[in-house]
């Protein structure tokens, strides 16, 4: 097996030889140019806090511990009645970059990379229940069941390279809320599916044969199954879908050669692998760099859209404690991953996007005494932000109001944030279609408009 | 490409300008002061008319002219005089405005008229059906007796024949033998269990409601079973759709119809903290309208829900009106003994297992002492709630062995749970049938106009089933709603299953899309040929398996025109165990657990910011080889073969299945420990049953193909076994593994770090495969065989 490759060299040697079963997706066009051609999402699953990361209220130092007040007794969930209170972030916060940018001052990798992020603080979401809003985030629709946002891209713009999965998930150590449904392809072809790529064991399901199946014996029993589909496709020469389905093991087996080339994060030099935050003392973030640093593998080796997972953002209680250590978890990755696109061109066309599935509120009905104190959440205000291709470099675009309760500038809906979304990776959500069940769809479901503010 | 630019002339319409923007508008933002309660400046914009006549400023439109129409100036660029009042529509809504002026501005009166433009083409569905002699296609030349045989079975049973049925139906010379076979076959107890997984699929069967905590609907197997009998005992489909819809009003007293309601839920449910109450009834409300819909109708209605249809005569306030009969109904979990007919054998010896995994769960919580007091330790507390997450889901799940239904009740609830959550839906005490009202733009927060029970308007008007009054009382809505569904001059029932029932034998409907009928909705390729086949159902009490037998006896079907299909995941699972001699036949019960991909049945399950206990497969093998119709359905968690060859997400009203070809389908085929189990207990079941080499292999063509090895094929496969066998005599078998232990890990949202559990495994026997390690390596070359052929393409098509 070669030890080395140029990102060239890997992708001439893999598409020779495209297959059928995949030009149809290998013919995806862009409806305009644009200048981003792959995208990472960083799905920061739980609903991170905007008051105690990208989006800072002092004026909740003054009303910490004064009751809140609701006016939302018709359609108030249980978790939002009772008494309240007004809590301020236990966190220090400093200014990063040109435009001095306020952050978590935990954020120190990152706060390095500020220049070249957009921060959005005008998004709304619209449930306040996980797995809707997670649905809603990932598909474009709360109820699941539709074309997750990685299933479309490709859907819409094909497959780079054959040989591997156009749309991989990197989850966290359990899926997220809702679960694969949050990565399915939906009403579109299965080849436009997430792949989860495992932390342990086979990458991809059953990649590899059983215990004790050697290479040799799989080459025979292959040899084999050639020869018996060959003598049955004599028999039923005109049925296209056969020769398709031999292709596919084909491919799989070429898959199972190139996948663990892509995943030896070993490879990578030590310098690189600092940078993501690597072999350091916190578990956590050596775990979460890993899945950055292998998202830039798979995006250089020609997977489209790759979905990072960083769970457990849903501080209810002990927000310091918990929002802490996930902040350090990601600081390192996050800034890493910008930092490393950067100095290999990459960052040019490539779109990486930060979100969680709503935002939290300013707020708490305190449980379990004052020390604990967290958020609940809040889908009227969130904190996402961008980079790369197409989109702002070091900007602030919308706000939300004084206590972080509501956004007030720039508000979009979470639709609108997929039409631009796409928009910057070369589709036209209304051109972005599949007819289902005889019913015309697409990812926004109804159309929506472009957060103009956010593009270059 | 050609439907795009169909959109895109649509778009331009002005009539559909004004169904999808214009009139939501002026609800939205105008009606307040210009119509409803209110005219202010004397204008009323709620009828052309009223535009036209104006206020007391003049018209507020002229049709045609945009530029001069004072509505359109004013919410253009009104200045001081900007309408409405410090604000600006979006620019699409401005932009449709004048389009619309400018078209004419003709007006679409919601709720009544004819609306749409329609070319009659459009309009079949509604039409009356045109019964005539049912005459069906002669095709161009028979198909061989094998091929028959087994395309037939694999139709009707979901299972390949056996090779004495291949060979007792190749030989068989009497000139009724193919319809003597139809006959055997439709009085197969398979026959349910095959039909019954196109049903489960439309109406989104599972036993778990989704979502976050994805609890158990304990006893939504009673319905499943109830599916399997309805087909099996050729319940009239006439009567299987009042069952399904109005079972409990129209047949009190019947188990089998109350058991039948629980149709009316199948959608994903939750209530949590985090949910709105008024949100989450009406997720249902709009789920079991719009399921109705799809399911019975072949209508789109959910399209109605935020507008009036763009495409179908469904004016809002008729899918309202439709939402309107649903409006009474509660859920319900009464008491009901379990049946003759259902299997519970195995209710007391696994009831017994997981009430000791409960109490040990139980013991487990109550080790952790008062967890309420402050200094407890955050971190201890994670582990409480993994506890304290399992005990609540033990607790739904143990009620699956309860002699109860999963149903509904028009008015107060019967039972005491909704089976969706620990957080009940308040009980309603002097139940009154709650006001129903359009609801703009879908949002429950924006209340419209109020609308009375009633079926829809459309079908009145171009069939020739007119006028069908709801009551407005709390009872008797939904079987208003099932009578009005099943009446014979409902020109949709009948032609939807027929369909359905078409699409069945050929893969591919007489109408494409089989859950719309509407002007979206492919049009029949042989509306003649629909019509007959409704038209015999209409004749012949709604006799389903006569039905299919007319279809089979056919000339089309019985011919080489019948395109090939790759096998539906659940058929490809059992036919690999039925060839295996593994599959077990026992029908009904509680969902039984199959063996699926280790890694995913040990994968964490998140619940909530906390874990579910792991996947365990059913200890016993017989029933974990049961048919996979029998496999517990749980919504976030696939069995991984079922997924990857093509299974429907449980959310969405399947109408036909995709058989598209991705590799990890290889993957899943050639790869996994369950093809691997199978393809063993294959070669097992060979040497068994014959004593040579060739004996086998000829053995295994017949069980996987129906047929005999070719020369050629036999010295392939005869080489081949040599190969293998040397292979396997230089190297030996992994010894069985001892089972580890199941560490879990989740991101703590107390601490915000990752915290590890063990999860409990259950003290119980497990039943293991056939291992590699205990037979020769004959028998293991000879596995490489079977596993290749049970991947091979004439394994996986019918043709």
């Amino acid at each position: 097996m070669s030890t080395k490759f140029s990102r060239r060299e890997f992708v001439m040697s893999t598409t020779v030889g495209l297959n059928p079963l995949m030009l149809a997706a290998a013919a995806g066009q862009p409806h305009h140019e644009a200048k981003a051609k792959r995208c990472i999402f960083l799905l920061m699953e739980g609903g991170p806090s905007h008051i105690d990361t990208f989006d800072p209220k002092p004026k909740l130092n003054e009303l910490h511990m004064t009751k809140f007040q609701k006016d939302r007794t018709r359609f108030a969930a249980a978790m939002n009645t009772g008494e309240r209170y007004y809590v301020r972030s236990p966190f220090e916060f400093r200014r990063a970059g040109k435009l001095g940018v306020e952050m978590n001052s935990l954020f120190e990798s990152f706060s390095g990379v500020a220049d070249d992020v957009c921060f959005y603080r005008g998004l709304k979401a619209e449930s306040v229940n996980h797995p809707t809003a997670l649905y809603h985030l990932n598909t474009g629709n709360q109820f699941g069941g539709d074309p997750a946002l990685g299933s479309w891209v490709c859907y819409g713009l094909g497959s780079k390279n054959p040989n591997l999965p156009g749309f991989v998930v990197l989850p966290d150590v359990a899926y997220p809320q809702g679960g694969a449904a949050n990565w399915s392809s939906g009403y579109l072809p299965a080849q436009f599916q997430g792949t989860p790529l495992r932390a342990q064991g086979a990458p991809v399901l059953d990649m590899a044969p059983p215990e004790g199946v050697t290479e040799q014996r799989q080459g025979a029993n292959l040899a084999y199954l050639r020869g018996l589909n060959a003598m049955h496709q004599r028999r039923h020469e005109g049925h296209a879908e056969l020769a398709a389905r031999v292709e596919s093991y084909e491919l799989a087996f070429r898959m199972q050669k190139e996948m663990p080339q892509v995943l030896e994060l070993e490879k990578e030099p030590a310098h690189v692998r600092e940078m993501y935050g690597i072999g350091g003392k916190d578990k956590d973030a050596d775990a979460f760099g890993k899945r950055c640093l292998l998202a830039r593998r798979l995006i250089e080796a020609g997977t489209r859209f790759v979905q990072v997972v960083a769970m457990g953002w849903d501080s209810h209680d002990y927000i310091d404690k918990a929002h802490g250590a996930r902040i350090r978890a990601i600081d390192r990755g996050i800034g890493g991953l910008i930092g490393d696109l950067k100095q290999r061109g990459l960052l040019e066309d490539t779109l990486v996007v930060w979100a969680g599935e709503f935002g939290r509120s300013p707020d708490n009905g305190i449980r379990r005494g004052a020390a604990a104190w967290g958020r609940d959440h809040n889908a009227a205000a969130m904190s996402v932000w961008m980079a790369g291709g197409g989109v702002k470099r070091g900007a602030v675009v919308g706000a939300t109001d004084e206590t972080g309760l509501q956004a007030v500038e720039t508000v979009h809906p979470l639709k609108d944030f997929h039409v631009t979304l796409l928009h910057l990776l070369g589709l036209d959500d209304n051109k972005l279609r599949f007819t289902h069940a005889g019913r015309e769809k697409q990812l926004s479901q109804v159309g929506g408009e472009l957060i103009r503010g956010v593009m270059a | 490409m050609q439907v795009l630019t169909i959109l895109a002339i649509l778009a331009a319409d002005p009539g559909q300008l004004f169904v999808e923007k214009v009139q939501p508008a002026l609800k939205r933002d105008c009606l307040g002061c210009h119509g409803e309660g209110q005219t202010i400046s004397k204008l009323d914009l709620r009828t052309r008319e009223g535009m036209l006549k104006g206020g007391a400023r003049g018209a507020a439109i002229v049709p045609g002219k945009a530029r001069e129409s004072l509505l359109y100036r004013l919410v253009l660029n009104g200045g001081a005089q900007q309408m409405p009042p410090g604000k600006h529509l979006a620019p699409d809504v401005v932009t449709a405005l004048g389009e619309w002026i400018d078209g004419g501005a003709p007006w679409k009166e919601v709720g009544g008229g004819p609306i749409w433009n329609f070319a009659e083409a459009d309009l079949w569905a509604l039409r009356p059906v045109k019964k005539g002699m049912l005459r069906l296609p002669a095709g161009s030349k028979p198909v061989d007796a094998r091929t028959l045989v087994r395309r037939v079975t694999f139709d009707l049973t979901g299972l390949p024949p056996t090779p004495p049925e291949v060979s007792a139906f190749v030989s068989d010379r009497s000139t009724d033998a193919y319809e003597k076979l139809v006959d055997r076959l439709l009085g197969s107890p398979r026959y349910g269990e095959r039909m019954a997984r196109y049903w489960l699929d439309v109406v989104r069967y599972a036993d778990t409601s989704g979502y976050s905590n994805d609890f158990e609907r304990p006893n939504a197997w009673r319905y499943r079973d109830y599916v399997i009998r309805a087909f099996n005992s050729n319940k009239p489909y006439d009567r299987f759709v009042r069952e399904q819809i109005a079972g409990d009003e129209l047949y009190p007293g019947d188990a089998e119809a109350l058991i039948a309601t629980g149709y009316l839920r199948m959608g994903p449910w939750e209530h949590t903290a985090m949910s709105v109450e008024a949100v989450t009834r009406q997720m249902f409300l709009d789920d079991v309208t719009s399921s109705v819909g799809t399911t019975f109708l072949g209508l789109t209605t959910g399209c109605a829900r935020c507008h009036d249809h763009k495409f179908d005569p469904i004016p809002t306030a008729d899918y309202y009106r439709l939402q309107a009969i649903f409006a009474t109904t509660e859920f319900a979990r009464p008491s009901l003994p379990f049946l003759a007919v259902e299997n519970v054998a195995h209710i007391a010896g696994e009831r017994a297992g997981m009430v000791q995994v409960r109490d040990r769960t139980k013991a487990m919580m109550d080790s952790f002492g008062d967890t309420k007091r402050p200094d407890f330790p955050p971190e201890q507390y994670e582990a409480f709630k993994v506890y304290q997450k399992h005990l609540a889901l033990y607790g739904e799940s143990l009620d699956r062995y309860e002699a109860k239904a999963f149903a509904v009740s028009s008015g107060p609830r019967d039972g005491e749970t909704d089976g969706g959550g620990t957080l009940r839906y308040p009980k309603r005490v002097d139940y009154r049938a709650p006001e129903v009202h359009v609801l703009i733009g879908g949002s429950v927060e924006a209340r419209g106009e109020a609308v009375t029970p009633g079926v829809l308007s459309a079908v009145g008007r171009y069939s020739e089933l007119k006028a069908f009054d709801v009551p407005t009382e709390v009872a008797g809505r939904r079987a208003a709603l099932a009578l009005w569904i099943t009446d014979k001059k409902n020109p949709l029932t009948p032609r939807v299953i027929a369909n359905r029932v078409w699409q069945m034998h050929f893969g591919k409907a007489l109408a494409a899309d089989a859950n719309n009928f509407g002007k979206m909705g492919a049009k029949p390729a042989d509306a003649a040929l629909l019509d007959q086949l409704a038209g015999y159902l209409l004749d012949h009490d709604w006799d389903l398996k006569g039905l299919h037998k007319q279809i089979l006896m056919s000339g089309l079907y019985r011919s080489v025109d019948v395109a090939p299909r790759r096998m539906e995941a659940e058929v490809l699972r059992d036919s690999m165990l039925a060839v295996a001699g593994e599959l077990s036949l026992e029908a009904g019960g509680p969902g039984v657990f199959p063996q699926i991909n280790e890694e995913v049945a040990r994968q964490p399950q998140h619940r909530m910011g906390t874990l579910a206990p792991p996947y365990f497969p059913s200890p016993e093998r017989a029933q974990r080889n049961r048919r996979t119709i029998y496999a517990y359905q749980q919504r976030s968690m696939a069995d991984p073969l079922v997924d990857v060859f093509n299974g429907p997400s449980l959310d969405l009203s399947c109408e036909r299945r995709d058989s598209s070809t991705v590799p990890t389908q290889a993957f899943a085929l050639f790869n996994s420990q369950f093809a691997h189990d199978a393809a063993l207990a294959f070669a097992a079941r060979l040497e068994k049953e014959a004593g040579t080499v060739e004996g086998r292999i000829v053995r295994a063509f017949e069980l996987a193909y129906g047929r005999r090895p070719e020369a050629e094929e036999l010295k392939l496969s005869l080489e081949h076994v040599a190969r293998m066998t040397r292979m396997h005599v230089a190297q030996a078998p992994p010894a069985v593994k001892a089972a580890k232990p199941i560490v879990h890990g989740i991101t703590s949202e107390l601490t915000g770090e990752n915290f590890t559990f063990t999860q409990m495994q259950p003290e119980v026997k497990y039943e293991a495969n056939l291992h590699p390690s205990q037979v020769s390596a004959a028998t293991r070359a000879l596995a490489d065989l079977t596993l290749t052929l049970l991947n091979s393409n004439e394994f996986l098509y019918v043709y």
